[in-house]
């Protein structure tokens, strides 16, 4: 992966997540020890942390980010994540599919060594 | 000459092909956008072999969209000076003539054609001409590239058939 990828405001990046798109009955622990595996992008500048030291809360900038990514996708005819019981709004969906854990995204927290954290959205602690 | 080469190519997929058939419309624009290119580095991309893999999606901030980057196996033709090819006779003129190798054009000069063969202006088709050996559109020529303009997004070539066993070809 480049390294000129923009940044959220806490530096957070979506990542969309393609196999787990449709998969709800994956293991989540199974994932976690999956994600946390050391992977570089080729240059040796990026390199995924051994063991993930951010807080497992979702901050309110990545659900701002996540909630207006989603909607967006929503709106441009991305398939919906939920059982649509009515709504026309792609926003209203969006935070039903963030209520439900549906989302299929991951975040990348970038931390200021270069180093980065994944982290599913559906693991994520949300107040 | 054929090279069997591995390649990256980064493609962007707009939301409404997420879902369980993604990677699908990823291939598929993969080859849509890939097959019968050419790059001046590589030469002309013929098809692709096979997709290597396919990398998870990068969403690109306030677009929407997600972006895979897609390592593919390749055959690729690249022409080299000096190489000899075989091709077809696209059009002539009095300055020479073109031939077709596969995807390339071949220039061949009048001044790179044996001198006993002349140029016949009122032949239908008009063609070189000697005493046993016609060169007209549609037929089968050896020759010898000479000289090659790569561009970023083209391959130019010119070629030689003033040389032992270049030439028609039976």
């Amino acid at each position: 992966m480049s390294d000129d990828e923009a940044y959220g405001y806490d530096g957070a990046m979506v990542e969309e997540e393609p196999e787990t798109y449709y998969s709800d009955d994956a293991n989540p622990e199974q994932e976690v020890a999956a994600e946390a595996e050391v992977i570089t992008d080729g240059n040796g500048k990026l390199t995924e942390q051994k063991e993930r030291i951010t807080t497992p809360y979702m901050t309110k900038y990545e659900r701002a980010k996540i909630l207006g990514t989603r909607a967006l996708q929503l709106s441009m005819n991305a398939p919906p994540m939920v059982e649509i019981e009515g709504e026309t709004d792609a926003f209203q969906i969006a935070l039903k599919e963030l209520r439900e854990k549906k989302i299929p995204f991951l975040i990348r927290r970038n931390l200021p060594d270069g180093a980065f954290e994944v982290w599913s959205v559906r693991e994520l602690i949300i107040e | 000459m054929f090279f069997l080469k591995q390649l990256k190519h980064t493609i962007t997929l707009h939301p409404r092909f997420f879902g369980p058939d993604m990677e699908e419309f990823v291939k598929t624009k993969l080859y849509q956008d890939v097959e019968g290119t050419c790059t001046g580095r590589y030469g002309y991309i013929i098809t692709v072999v096979q997709v290597v893999s396919i990398s998870k999606g990068k969403l690109i901030p306030g677009l929407g969209s997600a972006e895979f980057v897609v390592v593919y196996q390749a055959i690729v033709f690249k022409p080299f000076k000096n190489e000899v090819l075989d091709g077809v006779v696209k059009n002539v003129n009095k300055m020479g003539f073109f031939v077709d190798v596969g995807p390339l054009s071949v220039f061949v000069s009048s001044h790179t054609i044996p001198s006993d063969m002349r140029f016949d202006p009122n032949g239908n088709p008009p063609c070189y001409q000697s005493e046993d050996q016609t060169i007209e559109k549609g037929g089968a020529i050896r020759l010898k590239i000479i000289g090659l303009k790569t561009e970023p997004t083209d391959i130019r070539a010119i070629g030689t058939i003033k040389e032992d066993y270049l030439g028609i070809i039976a």
